[in-house]
């Protein structure tokens, strides 16, 4: 009995010698504590200049005291300013902070979004290309390496499946027929998954490039095909006797008389088909290329920042304006002796 | 008007062109029915008669722009257009076509100049494409001949800037410049304002007066009447009546068919 009354005393002066510094250092902390308790009703009142005065009131600490609250107000006087607008008495709120503790990271982060929130949109927006250019202009190199090799490939083909449309020879009418029904009737995309992933199924295993450019190229050629062949139908018939009259074989016709004359007819359409192209170029991205549209897309789901969807489609746009002007001169100069 | 190049068909002599029952069909209807003519070196033949009576078509055959259904074409001793092939007549080769037309000049009514080419390059397109000759070479042909239809001063403009007379005579000079061996006029003054026909018209004068042998096919009874050795009436694929001219306006007049057609004409 006696030894329980004992330790209950000791118990009890424990105690109270462990609550005697508590005490002596809440009185210090109530005193913060009803500063910013000051400070968030005011700032509930609306009015914030109180409010960064009283926060104002929470010095800096001395010596080997805790800095906690200060760091605190000083954090909370960046947000109120940065709230109000004030970036620079935001900034040099942190500053404050920083100067006692270099490397406090919440002051550290505040001042980069501080900087980032001064910039202006443009200015930011400069700041995202820079950031992608670099990839969306090589993925924009391939497009262009496409559209090029496509371009030269599909005139060419289209003219052999035009005339072969129009041969006497009837089997290789139809085959030509055939070849423009099939790859005008099927999508695309799915033409382009057959040659790079249906074909390994018959053993032939081609690379990403080379089937992009198979795919491009004959999709475009039948597309092309059908416009040649309506240029070189729309010729007077009566060229082709005249150029027969002088004792020119069937070739000779058409390679100096009546392809020439379809130029002119040719470049609008020839020209929206190659605008399309430039578009259609980002099918590949579908079988491992990497072009504009995939370089793009890789950002995009990297950074999450719509800006690069935007830089893309500027390139896109920078690519068919380029076209569209250059097909208008070139219209311009094969169709000269109109009217001249 | 008759110049010292003008002759007739000589009995025993070999004419340059000779058609054998050519006939041609559209389906059911005969445009051409079994046709004979035969063209002497020099010999200036018009053939004058109603649309659709056949006249293009025959002309247009004897350069193998229409496939003949029965019939021979020869012309100076080949044929035209055609083989014998295990006793069955078959197409010639494209080479040979070629080779025949472009002994054969040919000019349109609607004149066919190519519109992408000067009006020098397309004189020097046949000489050049066809017949292999340098750029040198076909300039100088292409001036020579620019000379004879007198529009050297247009050598460097597109067609499209001339008048239709002038698109004309410059598809004579492409003609010419293959150096055809007979010349064939398919309505060439038709198309062009009244006004105009006189300068093709002189043109071609011209041209028989040199001794070219030509056909022509027209509606201009002063061709018929000025240039002809021979008038042929041709009507529903057949030949009427044929005559020098002076006959041909003279006697045959007589002939119910000729009279009103004529007569329709002026």
């Amino acid at each position: 009995m006696r030894s329980t009354i004992r330790r209950g005393f000791l118990l009890l002066i424990g105690l109270i010698l462990l609550a005697l510094p508590l005490a002596a250092s809440a009185s210090e902390h109530n005193s913060s504590q009803t500063l910013f308790r000051e400070a968030s009703n005011l700032i509930a009142a609306g009015d914030y200049q109180a409010a960064l005065k009283t926060l104002d009131q929470i010095s800096p600490p001395s010596g080997r005291d805790d800095a906690g609250d200060f760091v605190k107000s000083r954090m909370q006087k960046a947000q109120l300013y940065h709230a109000l607008g004030a970036f620079d008495e935001a900034g040099s709120s942190c500053r404050e902070v920083l100067a006692l503790f270099p490397d406090h990271m919440e002051a550290t982060q505040f001042l980069a979004s501080l900087a980032k929130a001064q910039k202006s949109k443009l200015a930011l927006f400069f700041d995202d290309m820079k950031l992608f250019l670099p990839s969306l202009i090589h993925g924009a190199g391939m497009t262009l390496f496409l559209v090029v090799i496509t371009m030269m490939i599909s005139p060419l083909g289209g003219l052999l499946l035009a005339l072969g449309r129009m041969s006497g020879v009837a089997p290789l009418r139809g085959l030509c027929w055939s070849i423009i029904w099939f790859f005008r009737g099927t999508p695309l995309l799915l033409q382009l998954f057959f040659i790079y992933y249906g074909l390994p199924a018959f053993g032939v295993t081609l690379s990403p490039t080379i089937s992009a450019i198979i795919g491009l190229g004959i999709n475009y050629s039948a597309y092309l095909a059908e416009i040649i062949r309506a240029g070189i139908e729309s010729i007077d018939h009566g060229q082709m006797e005249a150029a027969k009259a002088i004792g020119m074989s069937y070739t000779q016709a058409m390679r100096r008389v009546i392809i020439p004359q379809t130029y002119k007819r040719l470049m609008p359409p020839v020209g929206n088909e190659f605008i399309a192209l430039i578009k259609d170029t980002a099918l590949v991205s579908t079988i491992a290329m990497v072009e504009l549209m995939r370089s793009a897309n890789q950002m995009f789901n990297t950074y999450f920042n719509v800006n690069v969807l935007i830089i893309a489609a500027m390139i896109y746009l920078l690519f068919t304006t380029i076209f569209t002007v250059t097909f208008e001169k070139i219209e311009k100069r094969v169709g000269a002796y109109e009217n001249r | 008007m008759k110049t010292d190049n003008t002759r007739h068909a000589i009995p025993g002599d070999a004419p340059i062109i000779r058609l054998e029952k050519v006939t041609k069909r559209f389906g059911h209807t005969i445009a051409v029915n079994a046709v004979d003519l035969s063209v002497m070196p020099k010999e200036k033949v018009v053939i004058i008669g109603p649309s659709g009576s056949g006249k293009s078509t025959l002309l247009r055959a004897i350069n193998i722009l229409e496939e003949i259904d029965e019939g021979a074409i020869v012309f100076e001793g080949r044929q035209v257009g055609y083989v014998e092939k295990k006793g069955r007549r078959a197409l010639d080769t494209p080479k040979n076509v070629c080779a025949l037309r472009a002994e054969i000049g040919m000019v349109f009514q609607h004149f066919h100049l190519f519109p992408h080419m000067t009006v020098c390059e397309n004189i020097m397109e046949g000489p050049m494409t066809v017949q292999g000759k340098s750029r040198e070479e076909a300039h100088i042909i292409a001036v020579d001949m620019l000379k004879k239809v007198g529009l050297l001063d247009k050598q460097g403009v597109y067609p499209a800037t001339l008048s239709g007379g002038q698109k004309q005579r410059v598809a004579i000079a492409r003609a010419l410049a293959m150096k055809p061996k007979i010349m064939l006029f398919d309505e060439p003054t038709s198309a062009l304002d009244p006004e105009l026909v006189g300068e093709v018209f002189n043109t071609i004068k011209g041209l028989a007066d040199e001794g070219m042998t030509m056909i022509i096919v027209t509606h201009q009874m002063g061709f018929a009447r000025e240039i002809a050795d021979r008038v042929i009436f041709m009507e529903s694929g057949q030949f009427v009546t044929e005559a020098p001219p002076k006959e041909f306006f003279g006697a045959c007049m007589k002939h119910p068919r000729v009279a009103s057609f004529v007569d329709s004409i002026l």
